[in-house]
């Protein structure tokens, strides 16, 4: 009985994981000092999931955790010296027109894509090996950039669920289970996932991108909850302010040392 | 999402539901009791519901936005009065956006927007038949299919994980492998997802039936579109020296055209109230779609279907060939370009431009393959003509240089 007990606590304490992987243009520097930011509108949803695991989208709590996630970044963002403007909606840049930041969200959604794909997913491309992140939003990027006298541009996206009674219940019968040699400790179905893309308007290119992935694969445990106040800024600080300078200059950087 | 979750996702209610969805033939929904469950100015009420729209209203930012649409105002002022005819009590909230994509399809969206497919104008003989495809999809706001369906899901996926994991608990306790009973159950519960589907399916023909009759369209529409689906998919099919693919029933989403066709050719005649007039309203239709009949014939002729595009034009040559249509036929076997479809297609612009409606490219093609044929003086007589109904073409200097040699 104490041995089992034990294998559950391990099985739980491993089943629990935060996990960031971040990739930069190898002569990428984080933004510092005196810089204007423009994030565009982030994509943000909030679901339950059901006992049978399928993600229900929540309104309300979309809502509230959009107005979190905006929020703490702001905050964050104010500790960096940053001036930044976070468009609500796709008109709310002034001189600017919908259609032109549509275009550019979807010009933005097919280079994320691929990199996901080539990053993240495994296939990997022999000609972008050792460069870092090699992908560019091109001459749209740049011309907003004029237009707007903005530096950078990001790209967010945020993913969260949680477990509904019924997912939880199920899992506590998982883990009764394991008495009778039946053992489901971990069904899964809930956490997070964000990635976040920073394009730097004065060259088109895509300077920095993170993915961020908070789960836990026992239902019940939360690794995170964008819904409050400190669940958001948790999303904000392990999505946004750990960026690592690109591969040269941190090779200067430890030469100069 | 783990596997067991993707599982758990097509997952639910087990063999019970396997037995339910094998075998017994699925009885004809009764136009009359289709009443719409929702009423105008609908918005959502539920928790669950309220998340999905919230999801569609991002959706429909970006189908509004998209390139494929066709934005002549119009074309999509004609389609708006449509739905504002059979979209019963929401026809003022249903939107319609008409997209560039030259295929038989039309989608209706959980908030009462729908997407209907450039290929699905012209293919529809009349207004009535345009009208039939509008209801159906009427329908689908009207009974709150999306939700329904989405429903389903979620209560059948939780039947399943409660049933799955229990069968394990209790096989466990026992000392008994379930697992082969929970795959079992796995599949009944796909099956039985499947079925409601094609239930709501059933529903929106026979709802979209009396909504097209209480309109006063010719409600028979709805049976001769199904008609022509399924003729112009066996010539595609033929064409290509296959047959056409039919899905074995117990794994479709829809129901068999076949039988869809029956059934609503028997819900058409149930819907006809005795005394009152139907109409299809072809020369409405026709005047319509003039505009932009020559752009959807080419984008048909150029997906290189022979079978389909055959068919499309010989479906529409029944009201009466003209000029576009003969110039079309001539285009599927100039670009099939097999041994012999030289032939076909010069006879094609030539019997093009014996109407007054035929296209300056008809006269130009129409040149082209005489001069083939070395009848260089009719050639230039041709192309002539195809100089004065198009004199900026851009191979204007490219054809007068022909002529002058």
């Amino acid at each position: 009985m104490r041995r089992l007990g034990i294998a559950l606590i391990a099985s739980v304490a491993l089943a629990g994981c935060v996990q960031t992987r971040q990739y930069a243009d190898v002569e990428f520097t984080p933004p510092q000092g005196d810089y204007k930011l423009l994030v565009m509108r982030p994509d943000v949803t909030v679901g339950s999931v059901t006992t049978g695991g399928l993600v229900e989208p929540r309104a309300d709590w979309t809502e509230t955790a959009r107005t979190k996630l905006l929020a703490a970044l702001r905050a964050q963002q104010a500790s960096r010296g940053g001036n930044v403007l976070i468009l609500n909606r796709r008109d709310s840049l002034p001189g600017v027109d919908a259609d032109t930041i549509a275009e550019l969200e979807r010009l933005h959604y097919a280079v994320g894509s691929s990199i996901a794909l080539h990053r993240y997913s495994g296939a990997y491309l022999p000609t972008k090996r050792n460069k870092g992140l090699d992908w560019t939003l091109g001459e749209d990027a740049v011309a907003l950039g004029r237009r707007t006298g903005y530096d950078y541009a990001l790209f967010l996206h945020a993913e969260d669920s949680f477990a509904s009674t019924g997912r939880v219940a199920l899992q506590v019968l998982g883990v009764a289970g394991c008495l009778v040699g039946f053992c489901a400790p971990n069904i899964g179905g809930a956490g997070q996932f964000a990635y976040a893309s920073l394009v730097d308007l004065r060259t088109g290119e895509v300077v920095w991108f993170n993915v961020l992935q908070a789960g836990s694969q026992v239902a019940g445990i939360k690794m995170g909850d964008i819904r409050t106040d400190a669940g958001a800024a948790q999303m904000v600080d392990r999505l946004l302010d750990r960026m690592k300078p690109g591969r040269e200059v941190r090779r200067r950087q430890k030469a100069a040392r | 999402m783990s596997a067991l979750t993707r599982r758990a996702m097509l997952g639910g209610s087990g063999a019970l539901a396997l037995s339910l969805a094998t075998g017994v033939a699925e009885a004809r929904i009764l136009p009359k009791d289709m009443f719409p469950l929702i009423g105008p100015g609908y918005r959502a009420v539920d928790q669950d519901e309220k998340g999905l729209w919230q999801q569609m209203e991002r959706v429909e930012e970006e189908v509004a936005g998209s390139n494929l649409l066709i934005k002549d105002a119009r074309l999509t002022g004609y389609l708006g009065d449509l739905i504002g005819r059979v979209g019963g009590p929401a026809a003022k909230d249903m939107r319609i956006y008409l997209a560039r994509i030259p295929e038989f399809n039309a989608v209706m969206f959980p908030t009462g927007f729908a997407v209907i497919f450039s290929g699905l104008l012209l293919r529809m003989r009349n207004e009535a038949q345009l009208a039939g495809v509008v209801a159906h999809e009427s329908a689908h706001f009207l009974r709150k299919h999306q939700l329904r369906q989405w429903r389903d899901m979620r209560r059948k996926s939780d039947i399943f994980s409660i049933l799955a994991m229990g069968a394990g608990v209790a096989g466990g306790a026992a000392g008994i492998y379930a697992g082969d009973l929970v795959q079992l159950a796995q599949l009944g519960t796909i099956l039985s997802l499947l079925k409601y589907n094609r239930t709501l399916e059933a529903e929106a023909d026979a709802m979209g039936v009396r909504l097209l009759a209480e309109a006063g369209y010719d409600p028979t529409g709805m049976s001769e579109t199904w008609q022509q689906l399924i003729a112009e998919l066996d010539l595609s099919a033929k064409y290509r020296r296959k047959k056409r693919e039919r899905d074995f029933s117990l794994f479709s989403t829809h129901p068999a055209p076949e039988s869809r066709m029956k059934d609503l050719r028997i819900s058409a005649a149930e819907a006809k109230v005795p005394g009152r007039a139907y109409d299809s309203y072809r020369d409405r239709y026709l005047v319509a779609l003039a505009s932009i009949r020559p752009t959807l014939l080419d984008d048909q002729v150029k997906l290189n279907d022979p079978g389909a595009s055959q068919y499309v034009i010989n479906t529409l040559a029944k009201d009466g060939w003209n000029g576009l249509l003969r110039f079309h036929e001539g285009e599927i076997w100039r670009l099939r370009n097999r041994k012999g479809d030289d032939v076909r297609a010069a006879q094609g612009y030539a019997a093009a431009i014996l109407y007054p409606d035929a296209p300056a490219d008809a006269w130009r093609w129409h040149g082209i393959m005489l001069m083939k044929q070395g009848r260089s003086a009719e050639a230039r007589a041709a192309f002539a003509h195809y100089l004065k109904m198009a004199p900026n073409a851009p191979d204007a200097p490219f054809v007068r240089q022909m002529m002058a040699s």
